[in-house]
C-alpha cells in the first residue's frame, strides 16, 4: 500500500513543494506582520532589521520584549496543536478527530487549573517553578486521552466511540475545571478564566523557552514515529495484518499527540478548533503524504493562531480578546461545513 | 430499541399503577423545596421559616428566608421542570438518548441571544430577555437540526457533534462580547453563571407563564410524540403531520429552554439526565414521560441547589457546576451502555 502513496507523491512532487514553499512564505510574512503591527506600528523593514540585529532602542524593546514572545508562542502553540490534530486524524482515520473533540485540550486545561490551585500562595505567586506547568498539563492531557481510550474498550478503533467518549470526558473536565476555579483564590480564577479561553498576550520569553524545550523533542519523536503511520487508504484490519497501527503503536501515538497538545495548552490555553481544521486544510493542499502533511499542518496551525492574534490586536485594540475565541469563530463554521459536505462517519 | 418496544407493549392498565410514583415525586418535591428554605449557611427550623414567610418585618430571618431563600426555592424547581421536559422532547425528536438542550447547543444559543440582546440591542427588561433566550434557543435548534440533517442524517454522532460545535461558537461570541463590554460584564455574568442564587423573585413570575405555555404545548403533542418514537414512516402512517409536529415541538422546547436560561442561566445537563430517570419510572408514553420529567427535573435542580451551598462550604458553588459533573458522568455511563 505504501506504493500507492509513493506513486501519488511521485506524480506531483513539484506541486507539493510549491504549496509548502508558498505557505511558508505566507507564514513568514504573517509572522513579521504579527511582530510589527499593534498599538505601536513598526514597518516590516524595521522588524526585519531588528530581528537581524539592527534597529534603535525603542524598536528593539517593542519587537524583542513585547511582540516577539507572544507571536512566537502563538506560532509554536498553533503548530503543536495542529500537529497533534494531524496525528489523531491519521490514527483514528477520521477527519473529525482533534485534540479538542477527544477531550485532550480540556484535560490539559484541568491539569493546569489544578496546578495553579494547589501550588499558589496567598499573593497568587507560584510556590514551585513555572516550568512544572507543562508537566501538569501533560498529566491532565494524558489522563483524558487514556480515559477516552479505556472507556472505548476493545473497539477503540471505532472513531465514533472515541469521539463520543471524548466529548463526554471533555464535559467532565470542563465541569471539574469550573469547580476548582471556584475553590482557588478569586484573582487567580479571573486569570485562569482568561487563560482558559486561549490567550497568548501575557506570554514571556521564559515561557516560550519552556514551550520549545518541551515541544521540540516531543515533535521530533512524534515525527519519527509517524513514519509508521498506516497509509490513509488502508483500512484497520489490513493495516494490522501488515504490522501497522497495532494497539501499542496507537497508544503511543495518542500519548504523543496528548503531549504536543499539553505543551501548547500549558501556556497558550484552550485554543479551539486549530487542531481540527489545520490538518484538514493541509490535506487539501498537499494530499496524503505523511511528512508533507505534518509540515503543512504545523505551518497552517501557526498561521491560524498568529493570524488570530494579529486580528485581535488590529481589530479589537486596546481590548485583549482571547485568541481562542477568534479561532473558534472561524473554526466552528468551517467544521460545520466539513460535517455537511459529506458523510464522514466512517468508524 | 428493545427497551422502547418493551415500554410500548406495557399493558394500558399500568396507567393506574403510576399514581404512587407521582405521589412519591410530588412528596419529594415538597421535601426538596422545604430543604431549600431551611438549609444553607444558616439553618432555620420549619416554624421559623413559616413565620418569616409572612412576617415582612425586615428582621434578618425574614430577609434571608423571604428575600433570598424563597426565590431560589421557586426558581430552581421551575427551571428544572422546564429543562426536564425539554430534554424529553429533544431526545424523542432526534431519536437520540444522549441528546439534550446542552449537547445540542440550545443552552449556549439561548445564552448568546441574551448577551447579544443586552449588549447590541440594549434590551433591559426581563420579558425582553426571556423572549431573546427563547428565540435564541429556537434559532439554534433550527440551525443544529438543519446542519445535522444536511450532513447525512440525524445520527447520534452527527447531531451531537454539530450541537457541541455550535455551542463552542456561541461561547466564543459570548466571550468576545464580554471582553469588549466591561461595563456590562457584571450584569452579564449574572446570567451566565448558571446558578439560582441572588435571583430576584420577579424572574420567577416572569418565567412561569412561559414555562406554562411551553408545557401546555408539549402536552397537546404527546400522542404525536409517542408515534414519532418509532420511525417517520410509522408515524406518518398513523396520520401524524410530521413537519407540523416537529415544528411545534421545536417551539415548545425553545420556550422551555429559553425560560430556564433566562431565569437561571445555562444549568448544565439537566435535560440530559432527567429524561432517563423519568423513563425508568413511568415508561415511554409521553404523557407520563413529560409529567415525570417535570417532577424529577424540579426535584433534581432543587436538591442540586441545596447541595451547591455545602459542596465548598462556606462558599457557594454555582449549581451549574454540580449538575455538569453529575451530567457529564451520566453521559459517560450512557455511552458505555448504549455502545457496549
Amino acid at each position: 500500500m505504501s506504493e500507492v502513496v509513493a506513486m501519488r507523491r511521485r506524480t506531483m512532487p513539484g506541486s507539493t513543494t510549491i504549496a509548502l514553499l508558498a505557505v511558508f512564505a505566507v507564514f513568514v510574512l504573517l509572522f513579521l506582520a504579527g511582530v510589527g503591527f499593534g498599538s505601536t506600528w513598526i514597518g516590516l523593514d524595521t522588524v526585519t532589521g531588528v530581528l537581524l540585529g539592527g534597529g534603535d532602542r525603542t524598536d528593539r524593546l517593542v519587537v524583542l520584549q513585547l511582540r516577539l514572545p507572544r507571536v512566537l508562542a502563538a506560532a509554536i502553540a498553533g503548530g503543536a496543536i495542529a500537529y497533534a490534530g494531524y496525528l489523531l486524524q491519521r490514527i483514528t482515520r477520521n477527519e473529525l478527530a482533534s485534540p479538542g473533540v477527544l477531550g485532550v485540550v480540556d484535560g490539559a486545561a484541568l491539569g493546569v487549573v489544578l496546578f495553579l490551585a494547589i501550588f499558589s500562595n496567598e499573593s497568587n505567586a507560584l510556590t514551585v517553578p513555572v516550568a512544572w506547568q507543562p508537566l501538569a498539563a501533560a498529566l491532565g492531557a494524558m489522563t483524558a486521552i487514556g480515559l477516552v481510550f479505556l472507556l472505548s474498550g476493545r473497539q477503540a478503533s471505532s472513531a465514533i466511540r472515541l469521539i463520543l467518549f471524548g466529548i463526554a470526558i471533555a464535559a467532565v473536565a470542563k465541569a471539574l475545571t469550573t469547580i476548582f476555579m471556584l475553590i482557588g483564590p478569586i484573582y487567580q480564577a479571573a486569570q485562569a478564566a482568561r487563560w482558559l479561553a486561549g490567550a497568548v498576550n501575557t506570554i514571556n520569553w521564559s515561557e516560550v523557552q519552556i514551550m520549545l524545550m518541551v515541544l521540540v523533542p516531543v515533535g521530533i519523536v512524534a515525527g519519527i514515529a509517524a513514519r509508521n503511520l498506516p497509509p490513509a487508504d488502508l483500512d484497520d484490519a489490513s493495516s494490522r495484518s501488515i504490522g501497522l497501527n497495532l494497539p501499542v503503536y496507537r497508544i503511543i501515538m495518542f500519548l504523543l499527540a496528548a503531549l504536543l497538545t499539553a505543551g501548547a495548552v500549558a501556556f497558550a490555553g484552550g485554543v479551539g478548533f486549530v487542531g481540527l481544521i489545520a490538518p484538514h486544510m493541509a490535506r487539501l493542499l498537499v494530499g496524503r503524504g505523511r511528512m508533507a502533511g505534518i509540515v503543512m499542518s504545523i505551518l497552517l496551525g501557526a498561521i491560524i493562531l498568529v493570524g488570530a492574534d494579529l486580528l485581535i490586536r488590529v481589530a479589537f485594540a486596546p481590548l485583549e480578546v482571547p485568541a481562542g475565541t477568534v479561532t473558534a469563530v472561524i473554526g466552528a463554521p468551517y467544521f460545520l461545513y466539513l460535517l455537511m459536505r459529506k458523510d464522514n462517519s466512517n468508524g | 430499541m428493545t427497551s422502547m418496544v418493551e415500554g410500548m407493549s406495557r399493558p394500558v392498565q399500568a396507567d393506574r399503577s403510576r399514581w404512587p410514583v407521582y405521589a412519591a415525586l410530588a412528596l419529594g418535591l415538597c421535601v426538596a423545596m422545604l430543604a431549600s428554605l431551611t438549609l444553607g449557611y444558616k439553618l432555620y427550623g420549619l416554624d421559623k421559616v413559616w413565620a418569616a414567610l409572612f412576617a415582612h418585618d425586615g428582621s434578618e430571618t425574614a430577609t434571608v428566608i423571604a428575600g433570598l431563600r424563597l426565590p431560589r426555592a421557586l426558581i430552581a424547581p421551575l427551571a428544572g421542570a422546564a429543562l426536564g421536559m425539554a430534554g424529553v422532547m429533544v431526545q424523542t425528536l432526534s431519536r437520540n438518548r444522549i441528546a439534550s438542550p446542552d449537547t445540542l447547543g440550545l443552552n449556549a444559543g439561548a445564552s448568546m441571544a441574551v448577551v447579544l440582546a443586552m449588549v447590541v440591542f440594549g434590551v433591559g427588561s426581563l420579558g425582553g430577555l426571556s423572549l431573546a433566550a427563547a428565540i435564541g434557543a429556537l434559532l439554534t435548534s433550527i440551525i443544529v437540526f438543519g446542519v445535522a440533517a444536511g450532513a447525512g442524517g440525524l445520527s447520534p454522532l452527527k447531531i451531537v457533534l454539530v450541537g457541541v460545535t455550535f455551542a463552542g461558537l456561541a461561547h466564543a461570541v459570548v466571550e468576545i462580547v464580554l471582553t469588549s463590554n466591561e461595563a456590562q460584564l457584571q450584569q452579564l455574568l449574572f446570567w451566565l453563571s448558571g446558578a439560582f442564587v441572588d435571583r430576584p423573585i420577579s424572574l420567577f413570575f416572569n418565567g412561569l407563564p412561559v414555562v406554562l405555555v411551553g408545557a401546555a404545548l408539549a402536552f397537546t403533542l404527546t400522542s404525536a410524540l409517542d408515534a414519532l418514537q418509532a420511525d417517520d414512516a410509522t408515524a406518518a402512517s398513523l396520520g401524524v403531520p410530521l413537519l407540523a409536529v416537529r415544528g411545534l415541538t421545536f417551539v415548545a422546547v425553545s420556550l422551555l429552554t429559553g425560560a430556564a436560561v433566562s431565569m437561571a442561566g445555562p444549568v448544565a445537563f439537566v435535560g440530559l439526565v432527567v429524561p432517563h430517570a423519568a423513563r425508568g419510572l413511568v415508561g415511554l408514553r409521553h404523557r407520563h414521560q413529560l409529567a415525570a420529567a417535570a417532577l424529577v427535573g424540579a426535584i433534581y435542580t432543587t436538591l442540586a441547589d441545596v447541595a451547591a451551598r455545602f459542596v465548598i462550604y462556606p462558599v457557594e458553588a454555582p449549581v451549574g457546576a454540580i449538575t455538569a459533573v453529575v451530567g457529564a458522568g451520566t453521559l459517560v455511563v450512557l455511552l458505555m451502555r448504549r455502545l457496549a
